[in-house]
């Protein structure tokens, strides 16, 4: 086992170096950089740009210079300080900005998956156990909605009938008195009202696909004969279902962890444009638009690093979990 | 909120903050706006898409040294200068401060920010790459630099080469000139000059910003929040002029505070702006700004409100709590421009003859663009007038030798190949790809094959800086004389290069382009009253040549502003943006 998590970490290096090279070459694909952005912005409005001022920020932000050597320093910053570079478009460190908004989605993100999964496996377990009757029918099809529906449109949807109906905007984490307040718990509570619009929207189209999941693997296991042994010498159904199919059933999930961290980090993207929400995924459509490579680059570098630890840790957890897996790697081993 | 300042001893009372002859709101002209004495306090929420910048702010912000009430040129006025004067020969301008003007942290405003900004700025070589263009003569590129005379504390002079009698306007409201680049707080900026600062607190700044050299610190903190850097902390404690100073800053919301030594009073002598603070939120997605406009989350709306949801917009007036007026645009909005100098041989041949661009301007159907895009708030244009003339364009066009057609019915062009004419836009406006659509349908009828294509738009501006476009939409200034916007980037993209830079980039044009050029550079360099006829005849010239096709003109926008708040405009001959720049006299009716 250590071997095999050893071996593992080790593959991640080059996989990570390869990554970071990727992705500042395909931030750099797109015409023109962040200055030539700036100027369109000021041209479209009708405002003077200054030469001098475009030159002096080319120099300041070393955007003149060849593009591996931009590589290099934005590289060996991170490697050697933990420096993730500068944002352009707020004249800030990268890590303050992301660091900001972090923490906001990483609670939405959580709070959308733990919805997700109490919604989901129960229904999941009981659209099996109740195959084809009434109760199966209309779940399943609630849950089609969420996966045939895009969630910016439901989102978008909602916002229009809560506004046609009350006059009121449902957008933000926040109340606009809040926004720029320090934390407190009126704050909180604040935000607790608005945050459970996007759990809802994000975490329906997670659930109709997970409840499918759920449901077909249940489905398989309870065809096994050793459920049918079991029963025949009367193990209660609630003991019998809960001890083994639904441990089983549940490895899909386990080996999906590994794409869930990142889309904790990153957020619902979409959705959260829509609803305006201060979260990382419209902080990393904006800077890819607006060219601003430093903080473009290092939201997706760090989601692509955590992409590569949510594989490794749910390749170990499955091996442990699951027997077949783990005496697989050994036998593997030997 | 000021008057508690004042009773704790932390400012002093309004009499000392303001200058000595305060200058008295004249924003909008009388036939347009009257405005009521006020009441102090309350807020104004704006929304932006952009990150950083919010136009609605900036254009509320914005003052010049002089002023041009409605931004219509008529009139020309002082504003942060009390009084200026200019030589017989339009080549000295004097201008001279009010006495006792104050920079928002109470710093006297005095020549010496004047003499800071041109000496130790716009004359050091590391800060200033290259000078100005309108601060040259004419706003020539090969311009002599104004050259700046300061006479006593408040009194100074800016001399020019040659005559420059457009310079006030200029510096009135081209490119909507703020007052930065000639007039600095120079007691807070001498922190971050080299020549004045101690090295070891210069040092310390820069750590503090993590920059290496002194030009990158000095470029971050000598920034106006009006060119599109107000998400900007460095920007947080730079003196201003403007009615509201930067206050915080955070991703989602942008402050503003009012400036309690802003320098404009109203009728009755009451310090100016009357609104407390003003709050910029950035909302992400278009359409949930138009959902919290009509939801009434917005107080004061002009950039982003479309005509195209007009219908919205009035029928949720009474539940948004707003009022919507509709306001002349500044620009004619959906220009076609064919690069007349597109590098190809067949193009321009077809291109460069004029009666295929009369050809296609009598294929337009004027009525259904006014009609579909416009709703009838438009008229016909008439510096680039035509009527609907089919038969009319279809003989022009084979006079031309344009008479042969392929199997679809499209014209052969004289390489004997269908003469196709690629559209390409950056969809700047929603309503540039509903035109292209029509102009697609209305000149097929004449055999022309038109083709559309949005591209993204820095590849968009880098196209057209390079000439690579052979036929786009957008916008010029033309009801604006004074700006000399005649859309020259795009229609005759390699001319206008040779022409600014002094025939060392580009191409040489043809005579007749040369006369206009020449013609635009006068507007600026004459004083006003000439100036408007030297655009009626750029007028006359574009009509005689149609460079470009205007198709309509005196378009309306829609503006929404919260029910209560007053001194908004209600004619419908303003300029949108010209009720955006009186936001110092706006106030809520009790």
């Amino acid at each position: 086992m250590a071997g095999y998590i050893g071996r593992r970490v080790l593959q991640i290096i080059p996989l990570l170096f390869a990554l970071s090279i990727i992705i500042f070459i395909v931030i750099q694909l797109p015409p023109g950089d962040y200055l030539t952005m700036y100027m369109q912005q000021l041209r479209n409005v009708g405002a003077a740009v200054s030469e001098s001022e475009i030159a002096n920020l080319t120099q300041l932000y070393a955007l003149d210079r060849p593009i591996y050597e931009q590589y290099y320093r934005w590289i060996t910053n991170i490697l050697l300080r933990g420096d993730f570079g500068m944002s352009f478009q707020w004249n800030r460190p990268v890590a303050e900005l992301v660091g900001e908004r972090l923490l906001l989605t990483m609670t939405i993100s959580i709070a959308t998956l733990l919805f997700t999964w109490i919604v989901s496996l129960p229904i999941g377990i009981y659209s099996a156990t109740h195959q084809y009757s009434l109760g199966d029918y209309a779940l399943t099809f609630i849950g089609f909605i969420g996966i045939s529906l895009p969630g910016f449109l439901i989102a978008l949807v909602i916002m229009y009938s809560v506004f046609a109906v009350t006059g009121t905007a449902i957008t933000g984490l926040f109340s606009p008195q809040f926004i720029a307040a320090p934390w407190s718990w009126a704050k909180i509570e604040d935000a607790l009202k608005h945050v459970w619009l996007p759990m809802v929207i994000v975490g329906l189209s997670g659930t109709a696909s997970l409840i499918r999941t759920m449901r077909a693997m249940m489905l398989d296991e309870l065809q096994q004969q050793y459920v049918t042994t079991a029963r025949a010498r009367g193990v209660k159904e609630r003991k019998l279902l809960f001890k083994y199919p639904v441990r089983l059933a549940l490895n899909p999930m386990i080996s999906t962890i590994g794409w869930l961290l990142p889309t904790i980090v990153s957020g619902e993207a979409l959705v959260s444009i829509v609803l305006n929400m201060p979260t990382t995924g419209p902080m990393l459509l904006q800077s890819l638009l607006a060219q601003d490579m430093y903080l473009a680059g290092s939201i997706l570098l760090i989601t692509s690093t955590l992409t590569v630890i949510g594989t490794l840790l749910s390749d170990i957890l499955l091996a442990w979990l699951d027997p077949r897996i783990r005496f697989g790697a050994v036998a593997e081993e030997a | 909120m000021l008057a508690d300042l004042v009773k704790a001893g932390k400012l002093p009372p309004v009499d000392q903050r303001l200058p000595v002859t305060p200058k008295i709101a004249n924003e909008m002209p009388a036939s347009q706006l009257k405005p009521e004495i006020g009441q102090y306090g309350g807020f104004i929420r704006t929304l932006t898409p952009s990150v950083g910048q919010d136009t609605d702010v900036f254009v509320l912000c914005n003052e010049p040294l002089i002023n041009t009430p409605g931004i219509l040129g008529e009139e020309v006025t002082p504003n942060i200068c009390e009084a200026y004067e200019v030589s017989p020969d339009q080549k000295t301008f004097t201008f001279k401060l009010r006495k006792g003007l104050k920079w928002s942290d109470g710093a006297s405003v005095t020549t010496e920010d004047v003499r800071y900004a041109f000496e130790d700025v716009l004359q050091n070589p590391e800060l200033t790459k290259a000078f100005p263009l309108w601060l040259r003569t004419a706003s020539k590129f090969d311009g002599q630099p104004a050259k700046a005379t300061i006479i006593d504390d408040v009194t100074f002079k800016l001399d020019f080469a040659e005559p420059y009698g457009g310079f006030l306007l200029v510096l009135a409201v081209q490119s909507w000139r703020n007052y930065a680049e000639f007039l600095k707080p120079s007691a807070y900026l001498k922190k971050f000059h080299k020549k004045y600062a101690k090295p070891e607190e210069l040092d310390a700044a820069m750590k503090a910003e993590n920059v290496t050299e002194w030009v990158g610190l000095y470029t971050l903190k000598d920034r106006s929040f009006l060119g599109g850097g107000f998400a900007n902390k460095q920007l947080l404690g730079m003196p201003t002029l403007h009615p509201w100073v930067i206050k915080t800053v955070t991703p989602q919301l942008t402050t503003f505070e009012r400036n309690p030594y802003y320098f404009k009073v109203d009728a009755a002598g009451n310090q100016l702006p009357y609104i407390d603070t003003i709050q910029s939120f950035y909302v992400a997605d278009v359409e949930v700004i138009d959902l919290k406009n009509m939801a009434g989350e917005c107080d004061f709306a002009r950039s982003n409100p479309k005509l195209i949801k007009l219908p919205l917009y009035k029928e949720n007036e009474a539940k948004g709590g707003y009022k919507m007026r509709l306001g002349r645009l500044h620009a004619t909005v959906i220009d076609v421009f064919l690069n007349l100098t597109y590098k190809d041989e067949t193009w321009r041949k077809v291109v460069q003859d004029k009666r295929f661009r009369q050809a296609l301007n009598m294929a337009i159907d004027r009525a259904e663009i006014i009609d579909t895009i416009w709703y009838g708030y438009a008229k016909p244009s008439t510096i680039i007038p035509g009527k609907l003339d089919i038969a009319g364009a279809n003989k022009l066009l084979d006079e031309m030798g344009l008479d042969k057609k392929d199997a679809d019915g499209f014209r052969l062009g004289p390489d004997g190949k269908t003469f196709v004419v690629p559209f390409e836009t950056g969809a700047q406006r929603a309503d540039q790809i509903p035109t292209l659509e029509l102009l697609v349908a209305f000149w097929k009828k004449i055999g022309i094959k038109t083709t559309v294509k949005k591209i993204d738009g820095s590849l968009w501006s880098q196209r057209i800086a390079a000439g690579e476009h052979q036929a786009t939409i957008f916008w010029s200034h033309t009801p604006l004389w004074y700006m000399g916007d005649l859309g020259q980037p795009y229609w005759a993209t390699l001319w206008q290069q040779w022409w600014t830079s002094g025939g060392k980039q580009g191409e040489e044009p043809p005579a007749d382009v040369k006369a206009f050029f020449t013609k635009i550079s006068q507007i600026s360099a004459v004083p006003p009253e000439q100036g408007r006829k030297a655009y009626d005849e750029v007028r006359k010239m574009m009509n005689d040549n149609i460079y470009y096709l205007v198709p309509v003109e005196n378009m309306m926008q829609p503006m929404l502003a919260n029910v209560k708040l007053a001194n908004v405009s209600d004619s419908e001959d303003v300029f949108a943006i010209g009720s955006n720049f009186s936001g110092e006299q706006f106030f809520y009716k009790k």
